[in-house]
């Protein structure tokens, strides 16, 4: 157990290595930099482009940066945002708070929606005939559209709801900040409710065709407690896993559905950064997005390893 | 459960159906995009919200005519406030206005201006731009109010010298600048607010300061909110919704939205800046021959565009300086729409048109890549717009759109045929970087690489002249040199539209990049 | 007793004709599309829809209903050959690592993860940016991040079918490894594959269209259905048929080919 801990742990560390040489390349080699938005005003001459190039670092050889970056990186100092001179450490985490809060509760709301659904529509043909629909509908739609469209409709047309942004400024209390949180939480928990609560039933109706259930209703178990005693804890092991997989897929629904609603969250930072080829704000983004899904992608797998013994590997 | 939900639900409903209207208590002002600094020498966005709290010795104000500000008055030859220097130098004496103090109570004064000068002299740390004061070689302070400004040449755009302020030396004497967080998030100033909170990525929000020079009574209101929306799209919604009051800066496709809204006013006014195509004549070198450059600017229907794609939004210009600016000369030559001139020039020219319709010399087709700006969705539709009308003239452009930050080091670098977009330019004409035959990248701004001796004297002389009756003269000279030689494709001008609440008074706008909040000291929100 | 519902054959039917249509009609926009696909007609900018123009007129007075099918090409042509190349990827890589095992399979499950930690649509985002996007790089972007879940089930698959009888009884027989590989085991992946091969489908053209909602994606005067819906956001409340119908465009074909995704996995796990 513990080995195979340490083994996966191992495994991850060069492939963060890799993923940070790509990603540093990838940013560094798009056309424009932090000194391209300065070009724009007439007054801005050589000599300042000069100048600031050179108080940026960004004279250096590139490999030079990069090492300089990776060094620094690992020790915890993230270096400072080239758009706005603080600490890229400061400005992600002051955003963390929004992001976790958006995602948490999409998450929560998908998970909910999707074990009842997917239960539901295990045992009971005419509701997954609309569940079907419904589901494929749901993980069809364009996550920006939506949002679009909901914002038309619930905003701007019905006005019941804010269109965007985190809380209203003279409003201000628990209420407003949930009445925010309506329209961005159903469109990033809309799809996933949609994907997960398939899976689920999938996985439901294979363990109910085994024969083992077979033996337990023929023992005389009552349907209900065939699902939710014997099926559902059978199921509930993968779904938890494709669930836990799903999470770097909720971080890009999460810059979609941030940049829609003016979420004030890590996602529109992203944009905002690449808008401005803020390199050390981008490298930190996509690093801890890489880092937090190998985590889950770890607990995972960790998780199907001491509670299911047939994964286990024979050595 | 069901009805627990239901009854949630109606209650948010209830809760946010009563969002405030603007009021002398609160105006909420949706803003594009999040400043960078609130040092105004350091940033590279607009000034806005730097604005209501650091003031310049001088502002401009919505006709683009320099008022003072901090300055008593304002320096020229005429009153002795500028003296040219027998050694071709010239000094310039800045007066400044008594009994202001910065937020924290410290007198403004002239040793304020002298600081500010040797930082940006200096330049140990990230100013934007030190334009203007690489020419100067000392400031003396005569007295508490009054600050010599020794210039080591004649500098014509000296009244803009100190149009972002001045940097507070008590607070900042001795201290690397760039690392002052406590100046560059919540600055020192001495206008009418000041920084009282900054949510990063939400909103920047300013009060009022007790004792404003000007007098107790102003400002009238007492805090306003800057609210980060980058998408113009939900911004708009935000205005439509009530979320927001103010929106500065409308894009021209959204101004059809808002028209109708009830309570908001669109305020108006002509831009600084102007729309063209520029016709990079060293990476396209058929766009030297000044008859295809006439040729291709008969072709463009601009009335068409103007009231088709922009709504009639903007109007028609036909050169760099722009009506609002006291050097604009309105007799140049003009280029209307004829695309049977278009055709003679280009035959004369000898590109002629094959049998595809194309028009081709010795084997070369007539054939350009435009760059514009992605994300413009006016620019991308003008863009393929005048694709179609060359086309009807046998020139073949293909369009190709650059993000943002990706067209800059691409013009930059001179590495394209044509690019559509416009100069934003300060309150002064000078026109020299963008048209002088050695301001070429990296020097200046002259991407057009147009190479015209005559001009070029022109311009440099017009930059020497500190008296503005001559230095005009100069500039209206070469503003019809310009006509003729059209090195660009004049389009029409940047209208600057900012949408406002019907109940606010003395909101006036700004042509320039001053920006629509340089009199915010005045605004007020009255009742119906 | 429950049973399995049986895979609706009305609904299979109606996506796969829907699918084939749409792929005619794409195929022969030029002579199907009532009007040229870049015709301005400034005078008739913004026009509702009516006889002459089904689905309206954009901002420039071009016809809507001619830039959504050739807009058919871009975005069917993004979605069908990005997912051919995400299954091409992804079962090489899953078949490889799910049958050699050890150290190869370590290391292509290693990269398959690293792939997988990196958010996608950010990375895409910056790819974009970088590489200058036209629609064949789109192709190449989108199948180059899409082939990491089908690299897992094939895997999986494989791993499940290398131990069973026949691909003993071959191996005993003296039969080399590629042999096995292409006449046993893959025909066993073949119903997980063309499933994810059916959903990657929906997914790449659900990818065109948010790259191309953040202005990344396939650039103007090429339209795409992504980028019509991009250019539509600005006029969402005045000209709703600026982003309705390719939106209605997108949905529907993406609707289809997991429709068919899920009943081609219903009927392979039927019949096995």
């Amino acid at each position: 157990m513990l080995t195979f801990f340490l083994r996966r742990v191992a495994q991850t560390a060069p492939m963060l290595i890799v993923v940070s040489l790509v990603v540093f390349a990838l940013i560094h080699a798009a056309p424009g930099g932090p000194l391209a938005l300065y070009l724009d005003n007439p007054n801005v001459r050589p000599q300042d482009i000069e100048r600031l190039r050179r108080q940026m670092g960004l004279d250096r050889p590139l490999a030079m940066q990069y090492v300089a970056w990776a060094a620094a990186f690992v020790r915890g100092e993230w270096g400072y945002s080239y758009a706005d001179g603080r600490p890229v450490m400061d400005r992600l985490l002051e955003r963390v708070p929004a992001t976790l809060q958006l995602v948490g509760i999409s998450t929560v709301l998908a998970l909910a929606v999707s074990l009842v659904v997917g239960l539901v529509s295990a045992v009971q043909r005419g509701i997954d005939r609309v569940a079907t629909v419904g589901a494929v509908a749901g993980i069809s739609l364009p996550v920006f559209w939506l949002g679009l469209v909901l914002q038309l409709v619930f905003a701007n047309l019905l006005g019941w709801l804010p269109s965007s942004g985190r809380m209203t400024f003279t409003g201000g209390g628990a209420i407003d900040r949930m009445a925010h949180l309506v329209l961005p939480v159903v469109v990033l928990a809309a799809a996933h409710a949609a994907g997960w609560s398939r899976y689920l039933r999938g996985s439901l109706r294979e363990v109910l065709a085994q024969p083992f259930i077979s033996a337990a209703r023929a023992r005389g178990v009552s349907e209900r407690q065939l699902v939710t005693r014997h099926a559902l804890r059978n199921a509930l092991l993968p779904f938890a896993t494709v669930v836990l997989l799903d999470a770097s897929i909720m971080a890009s629904g999460a810059v979609v559905t941030e940049s829609v609603f003016a979420w004030p969250g890590v996602g529109s930072l992203f944009t905002e950064a690449l808008a401005k080829r803020d390199y050390t704000v981008l490298m930190a983004f996509l690093m801890c997005g890489a880092i937090a899904v190998a985590t889950l992608s770890l607990v995972a797998d960790v998780a199907v390893h001491v509670l299911d013994p047939r994964t286990r590997e024979p050595s | 459960m069901r009805r627990l939900v239901l009854g949630m639900f109606l209650s948010l409903v209830a809760c946010t159906k009563g969002t405030a209207g603007a009021s002398n208590d609160l105006l909420i002002v949706g803003y594009d995009r999040e400043p960078d600094t609130m040092n105004r020498y350091a940033t590279h966005i607009l000034e806005d919200i730097q604005t209501c709290v650091v003031e310049g010795l001088v502002t401009t104000d919505e006709k683009m005519n320099v008022v003072p500000m901090l300055a008593a008055s304002l320096p020229t030859l005429a009153n002795g406030g500028v003296v040219l220097r027998k050694d071709g130098g010239m000094d310039v004496t800045w007066k400044l206005r008594p009994n202001v103090r910065w937020h924290d109570g410290h007198p403004h004064t002239s040793a304020d201006v002298k600081f500010t000068a040797d930082a940006m002299i200096k330049g140990d740390w990230k100013p934007e731009s030190t334009d203007g004061f690489d020419r100067i070689a000392s400031v003396d302070t005569p007295d508490a109010l009054t600050a010599v400004v020794h210039y080591k040449e004649a500098y014509a755009p000296y009244l803009l010298q100190f149009l972002r302020g001045t940097l507070p030396r008590h607070q900042l004497e001795g201290r690397d600048i760039d690392k002052a967080t406590d100046y560059n998030r919540s600055p020192l100033g001495t206008g009418p607010y000041r920084v009282a909170e900054w949510k990063t990525g939400e909103y920047v929000l300013l009060e009022r300061v007790p004792h404003y020079w000007r007098g107790d009574a102003y400002p009238r209101i007492e805090k306003i909110l800057f609210r980060f929306v980058t998408n113009a799209t939900t911004r708009i919604n935000q205005l439509k919704t009530g979320e927001v009051h103010l929106v500065a800066l409308v894009p021209w496709d959204k101004v059809r939205e808002i028209r109708t809204l009830p309570g908001i006013r669109l305020n108006q006014v002509l831009g600084n800046g102007y729309e063209h195509v520029t016709l990079n004549e060293k990476h396209f070198p058929p766009f030297a021959d000044v008859r295809v450059r006439r040729a291709l600017a008969h072709a463009i229907d601009r009335d068409l565009l103007v009231r088709s794609i922009l709504d009639g939004l903007v109007s028609t210009v036909n050169g760099p300086i722009q009506p609002l600016s006291w050097a604009y000369e309105p007799n140049v030559a003009t280029y209307e729409f004829n695309p049977a001139t278009s055709n003679a020039l280009l035959d004369g020219a000898g590109w002629m048109r094959g049998a595809d319709g194309k028009r081709r010399k010795d084997g070369k087709p007539l054939a350009f890549t435009l760059i514009t700006q992605a994300g413009f969705t006016i620019r991308e539709n003008v863009a393929q717009a005048i694709q179609r009308e060359l086309a009807d003239v046998g020139v073949d452009m293909q369009i190709k759109l650059l993000d943002g930050t990706a067209i800059s080091p691409v013009w930059f670098s001179g590495a394209f045929d044509a690019m559509l977009h416009w100069w934003q330019s300060g309150a002064d004409p000078e026109i020299t970087t963008f048209f002088a035959a050695d301001k070429t990248p990296p020097a200046g701004r002259n991407i057009d690489y147009l190479n015209d001796a005559a001009l070029t004297t022109l311009l440099y002389e017009s930059d020497r002249t500190v008296d503005q009756t001559k230095r005009r003269e100069l500039l209206q000279r070469a503003q019809r040199r310009v006509g003729e030689l059209v090195p660009e494709l004049y389009l029409y001008n940047t209208s600057k539209i900012d949408a406002v609440p019907t109940t606010l008074r003395n909101f006036k706008g700004n042509p320039s990049n001053a920006g629509p909040f340089w009199n915010v000291y005045e605004w007020e929100i009255t009742a119906k | 007793m429950i049973t399995r519902a049986p895979p609706s054959r009305r609904g299979t039917l109606a996506a796969a004709t829907v699918l084939v249509i749409l792929l005619i009609v794409a195929a022969a926009a030029p002579i199907v599309a009532p009007y040229g696909m870049d015709v301005l007609d400034l005078a008739r900018r913004r026009g509702a829809p009516s006889l002459h123009h089904w689905f309206g007129t954009d901002e420039l007075g071009r016809d809507v209903l001619t830039r959504i099918l050739f807009g058919a090409r871009v975005s069917l042509a993004i979605g069908l050959v990005s997912a051919g190349l995400s299954a091409a990827i992804g079962v090489t890589v899953g078949a490889m690592a799910g049958y050699a095992g050890g150290v190869l399979d370590a290391v292509c499950m290693r990269f398959t993860d690293a792939m997988l930690s990196v958010p996608r649509l950010p990375l895409l985002m910056i790819a974009a940016a970088v590489l200058d996007p036209g629609v064949t790089l789109l192709i190449l972007l989108v199948g180059a991040v899409g082939w990491m879940e089908m690299a897992r089930v094939v895997r999986a698959d494989v791993q499940s079918i290398a131990v069973r009888d026949f691909v003993t009884a071959a191996r005993a027989a003296g039969a080399r490894s590629p042999r096995i590989l292409l006449h046993h085991v893959l025909p066993g992946v073949l119903p997980t594959a063309s499933v994810a091969l059916t959903l990657a489908v929906g997914r790449g053209i659900l990818i065109e269209s948010a790259l191309s909602f953040f202005g990344v994606g396939v650039q103007p005067p090429t339209a795409s259905w992504g980028n019509m819906l991009y250019q539509a956001q600005t006029t969402m409340s005045s000209q709703p048929w600026l982003g309705v119908f390719p939106g209605a465009f997108i949905f529907v074909t993406v609707l289809c080919c997991n429709v068919l995704g899920d009943s081609i996995a219903q009927r392979s796990t039927a019949g096995r």
